[in-house]
């Protein structure tokens, strides 16, 4: 359970993967939003695999994003479960001229909902619109295939800046949507828990169960 | 494994005795002071206790395959025990603690004198004597900013959740680990909960209440290190030998199977290496869950500065999760299993999902899942050379391994088999450079040729029939209509006439020497060609009829010689005529001219000819060398040699008034024509002077 803090405004924690084939981009989009950057030459931060930025939301909400980068080359291709157990988003990322990795995308999909269900954020990210004269996949058949498995469709350019913040806005979004649908279930298994398990400090477990756990619960479940 | 030995971890707290009698402990003494000891042992001999826990000591240690142990462990342990027994002093032998607990050996008796000097510690937690761990707890929680009431709770959450665990582990109903880690679990939530919300912990902030948060965590952990690392019921410590033989097998790997960026022969690359391993085999010295994924991060850190020097910019995960497979598979760290479950398990949920320990926590999970299962795939290589290696059959030699040995000369083969590799790189580079160059040099030397060609194709040579302006044929006409009236004019049809016999016997002779000097004059014409000068001059050669030949040297020649055929055949002839002042310039020119054109040929150039002869007169000279040579000389050697007789003797030859006369289109003078002759007696002189010459020649 993330640690929440009602005194000062609760700090909300997402975590988010990034899934795809390699070279389609995770990196360069992680880093456009870090840094603005796209050229990795001349950046200070020691590595771009894991990042985390603090987002202040539309209703006074503080959140903190945890961007998890992953590995893409196929063969780290099953370790993939152990990564985006606990996330509440998956940004799947695919170069929009590469068939294959869309293809990669749509396996990701199918994992994903098996494991995941419908608890996590789906995003799907096409990359490299500056290659548009390049371009494999277009724009209606990714849209329609985002639909048909509730996910989201995206296309960005790393490199040109394009549509990155709006990705990761749309992101913070939807998981803080998801968040709060599952914040009362949350609550629920935890005064249930607090019942059971309290004996001695019954009183003090009871009032603070009651008081405004809501807001506080992560969604990572217990 | 030759694995690097762990830095040790031992702090002023750990050297001092641990009855915290202030004096410094010693290892042979369990870690107290010789007095401490000393009264220890008078007590241990009442309590034959220690006998069979040796015994399981030397099992335990066997079975992991010679793992180091290290100082620190011990106090955990005891402090475990420590606790367990200031709570259920009569439960000592409990299954768990004969199985997991392989250094009880020493600390029982420590644990057992502190819990006669504190009999009920749990209930009055300050007053006992704390081990130095435990001391050390006790200032932490003292040094806590968060009012004493919450200090109490503190306290008192840590003791319940204690119990709590101590409870379940000597429960004899069947365990099960995953309810051990619920248990854990939901005293985080419910301490969390706590925190943020009980009115006693108002007035902290919110860091000081994670730090709360993280000492409730870290002290429990501590405290139960022994109970919940590895449990007895569980199959870690089977996982844990397991894996260490997969990586021990796996040790012929290099970072090329792994297609990583480390650079396993760079010395720097390597300490880096160093940095990163110890710090993960360091994984395993600490007690706490944070501790332990601290020491991720710092191990991970290493391998991100390692990536960052290799690569040149931020690694990303595709760059990581290699280099960290890598760096594992070198480490083969003790208890891997054990560690990570325990972390797994019984840290704060959150932690192993968010944030750079979870995330490099994650990673170090995936490497460990990717090393057992991975196959001859996911290397690269086939199934069979896979299965070769594992079972030991294909020898192999990796640079990593012959640096860890000693054996100086086996790593310096390696890094010289770098060498090579790279100079050999170099080599073929150079070598398809010298190629490559050499492909340039003769397609440049083909495409020059070819220009050449095409430019001398272009330049067609061939030369025009002179068009000579109708008007000005009318104008000879007319001033040769006026006779006699022109005295050149007739001097020089006299000349004519009078030199014809005497030439005519000498043509035949010349025209073997012209045959013979055809060849050096085609090659001046090339040279012209080349200045671009008198190019049109050249080609004439091939076209040259023999017929003009008998006419070749003297204008003279042509006896039915009027102005008007001149000027209507080759007004070349006008041309050279018209040249006049210039002697040997004209001279070359006419004899050129006339050698190798008909008298149809030519005169386009004359102008251009003159003008040219003006610009480069060295070149001039050498036209003339030849041309004299043809006519007057057969010895075409030297240039002044054949230059200055004509000089010297300033022949007023045949030549000369035509030359003289030959002032080109622009002002055509034709009455001027014959004007300059000069005497024929000694042109005649002069023609026939060179013919016993060539004669001697032939």
């Amino acid at each position: 359970m993330s640690s929440r803090r009602p005194g000062a405004g609760p700090t909300l924690n997402f975590k988010a993967v990034l899934l795809g084939e390699g070279c389609v981009g995770k990196t360069s989009l992680v880093l456009r939003y870090m840094e603005d950057r796209f050229n990795t030459q001349h950046l200070s931060t020691l590595q771009a695999s894991f990042v985390t930025k603090k987002v202040m939301l539309p209703d006074e909400r503080r959140a903190q994003l945890n961007i998890w980068d992953t590995a893409g080359q196929e063969r780290f291709h099953a370790l993939g479960p152990i990564y985006y157990r606990g996330s509440d988003g998956a940004l799947l990322v695919y170069d929009i001229t590469d068939q294959d990795s869309f293809q990669k995308v749509k396996s990701w999909v199918r994992e994903l909902k098996q494991m995941r269900g419908s608890e996590i954020a789906l995003i799907i990210v096409g990359n490299k619109t500056d290659l548009e004269d390049q371009r494999a996949i277009s724009y209606e058949t990714a849209l329609r295939y985002a639909q048909t498995v509730g996910a989201h469709y995206v296309e960005t350019s790393a490199k040109e800046n394009d549509g990155v913040n709006e990705l990761f806005e749309l992101l913070t979004r939807l998981m803080v949507e998801h968040h709060g649908s599952k914040q009362q279930n949350d609550t629920n298994a935890l005064r249930l828990q607090n019942s059971i398990s309290d004996d001695g400090v019954e009183a003090d477990q009871d009032e603070n169960g009651h008081t405004n756990a809501g807001v506080q619960r992560s969604c990572c479940g217990i | 494994m030759a694995n690097r030995a762990p830095m040790l971890r031992i702090g002023q707290q750990d050297l001092k005795c641990r009855q915290g009698c202030g004096f410094y402990g010693n290892t042979q003494f369990d870690g107290l002071c010789s007095k401490c000891f000393r009264e220890r042992n008078d007590k241990q001999r009442k309590r034959q206790k220690a006998g069979e826990d040796h015994e399981t000591l030397k099992v335990n240690a066997s079975s992991a395959g010679g793992t180091l142990e290290r100082k620190s462990p011990q106090h955990s342990l005891s402090l475990g025990r420590a606790n367990k027994t200031k709570k259920q002093p009569e439960k000592e032998e409990t299954p768990a603690a004969s199985s997991t607990m392989p250094r009880k050996k020493f600390t029982v008796p420590a644990v057992l004198q502190k819990t006669l000097k504190n009999k009920f510690p749990a209930i009055a937690p300050q007053p006992r004597v704390p081990s130095a761990t435990e001391s050390q707890f006790m200032l932490q929680l003292r040094q806590l900013r968060i009012p004493d009431d919450g200090k109490r709770k503190l306290k008192s959450e840590i003791q319940r959740l204690d119990h709590e665990i101590r409870k379940y582990m000597n429960n004899n109903s069947s365990k099960n680990v995953d309810e051990l880690s619920d248990l854990v679990q939901n005293a985080y939530t419910r301490f969390a909960d706590v925190v943020h919300n009980d009115a006693r912990f108002e007035i902290a902030t919110n860091e000081d209440r994670d730090i709360a948060i993280d000492f409730f965590e870290k002290v429990v952990m501590t405290q139960n290190h022994n109970l919940l690392f590895s449990p007895y019921f569980t199959t870690d410590e089977e996982s844990d030998i397991k894996v260490q033989k997969r990586i021990r097998q796996l040790s012929w790997i290099t970072t090329k199977h792994l297609d990583c960026s480390i650079d396993e022969v760079n010395a720097e690359a390597r300490d880096l290496v160093y940095n990163a391993i110890s710090e993960l085999v360091g994984i395993d010295s600490y007690y706490s869950p944070q501790e332990k994924l601290l020491c991720t991060v710092r191990c991970c850190r290493h391998i991100f500065e390692l990536l960052k020097r290799a690569t040149g910019g931020p690694a990303s995960a595709d760059d990581f999760l290699p280099a960290l497979i890598f760096v594992v598979l070198k480490a083969n760290p003790v208890r891997l299993h054990s560690n990570l479950n325990f972390v797994n398990r019984f840290t704060n949920a959150s932690r192993v999902m968010s944030g750079e320990g979870g995330y490099y926590f994650t990673n170090l999970c995936s490497a460990i899942a990717f090393i057992e299962n991975l196959n001859g795939e996911s290397l690269g290589i086939s199934a069979e050379e896979f299965d070769a290696y594992m079972s030991g059959e294909q020898t192999y030699s990796t640079p990593w391994e012959s640096a860890l040995l000693a054996c100086e000369s086996l790593h310096l083969i390696s890094e010289n088999m770098k060498c090579m590799e790279q100079l050999q790189k170099r080599n073929s580079v150079i070598s398809t450079g010298i190629k490559d160059f050499q492909r340039e040099l003769i397609e440049f030397q083909r495409e020059v040729t070819e220009k050449v060609d095409t430019v001398m194709a272009k330049a067609p040579l061939t030369l025009l029939p002179i068009k000579t302006p109708p008007f000005l044929i009318s104008q000879a006409r007319a001033h040769l209509a006026q006779d006699g009236v022109e005295a050149a004019a007739g001097h020089y049809q006299s000349n004519l006439l009078s030199l014809s016999p005497q030439t005519m016997t000498v043509k035949g002779k010349e025209q073997i020497l012209e045959d013979s000097q055809l060849e050096v004059a085609h090659t001046l014409a090339l040279k012209d060609t080349s200045v671009g000068s008198v190019g049109r001059l050249s080609p004439l050669h091939p076209n040259l009829p023999q017929p003009d030949q008998l006419f070749a040297s003297p204008i003279f020649s042509y006896t039915p010689f009027d102005a008007v055929s001149l000027l209507e055949e080759s007004s070349e002839n006008d041309d050279v005529l018209m040249l006049g002042t210039e002697f040997h310039g004209g001279l070359t020119n006419i004899n050129y001219d006339f050698d190798l054109s008909d008298q149809s040929g030519e005169n386009s150039v004359a102008d251009e000819s003159k003008l040219n002869l003006d610009e480069f007169d060295p070149l001039v000279q050498e036209r003339n060398t030849p041309a004299e040579t043809t006519l007057l000389d057969t010895t075409a050697d030297s240039l002044i040699d054949s230059d200055v007789p004509v000089s010297e003797v300033l022949l007023p030859s045949p030549l000369k008034p035509e030359v003289a006369n030959y002032r080109g289109f622009s002002n055509f003078e034709i009455p001027s024509i014959s004007c300059n002759t000069g005497d024929f007696s000694s042109l005649n002189q002069d023609v026939n002077d060179p013919v016993p010459l060539v004669q001697s020649n032939k």
